[in-house]
């Protein structure tokens, strides 16, 4: 599975304190992120990273306190609940 | 004041050699944790108020008069226009009627006359707030 983000001109950022705030334009919806889900975000490209890939470029950039794919899978399932996120299937 | 003394915390600090010295620490949290809360917008929570506003015609300034074809509010019991309607109308029958459809309990004429009435509705008549709510888009 691929998981693809939306373009950068679809949604807008909001740093909150705790929260970053994105606004949705295509749907309206508002969203309130905490860690890690803005940086889910920013890491995944329109493209898309497979799950695996994208686990393997946030250990790039931060040190991950728990890399359990398990774990990174359920906040991808929850951004493509919101909307946030898309997925599709790998081409083979 | 050289490049590389500018201070760079998008992936962590560097030191004079360039070796990282610290980098941001993320945690992906349990599998039953959530991190997104999503604010869907009011007018969609109130969407179901919208259709269940009501128009009254005329308005109850005006109750007993009648209504002409072009909408206008004219004396009760004047020659071609038709008394108020019995009950106000719902958004939804509305919508309906400004989509083609005929509001109930009227006829093909005072269905013509009760519409053009509701299109002319302003700001501060009863109704008015209704009928403007069923003019915003939704997505």
């Amino acid at each position: 599975m691929i998981y693809c983000a939306p373009p950068a001109s679809a949604l807008l950022h909001q740093p909150l304190d705790a929260f970053t705030a994105v606004f949705h334009r295509s749907s309206g919806i508002t969203h309130l992120l905490v860690p890690p889900a803005p940086q889910i975000l920013a890491t995944l490209s329109v493209e898309g990273l497979s799950r695996d890939a994208l686990l393997e470029r946030l250990r790039d950039e931060y040190d991950l306190a728990d890399a359990d794919p398990l774990a990174l899978t359920a906040r991808l399932d929850e951004l493509v609940a919101a909307g946030l996120v898309t997925q599709r299937a790998a081409r083979a | 004041m050289s490049d590389a003394e500018a201070p760079d915390d998008k992936a962590g600090n560097l030191a004079p050699d360039g070796v990282p010295t610290r980098r941001r620490v993320l945690v992906l949290g349990a599998v039953t944790a959530s991190a997104v809360v999503s604010i869907r917008p009011a007018l969609a929570q109130t969407a179901g108020s919208v259709m269940t506003c009501e128009i009254p015609v005329p308005d109850a300034g005006r109750a007993g008069s009648f209504i002409a074809d072009d909408g206008s509010v004219v004396p009760a019991g004047t020659q071609g226009a038709y008394p108020a309607s019995g009950r106000p109308f719902k958004g939804q029958e509305v919508k309906q009627a400004l989509a083609g459809g005929q509001l109930p309990g009227t006829t093909w004429e005072s269905n013509r006359a009760y519409v053009n009435y509701i299109r002319r509705l302003q700001r501060g008549q009863g109704g008015f707030t209704c009928f403007a709510s069923l003019q915003m888009p939704r997505g």
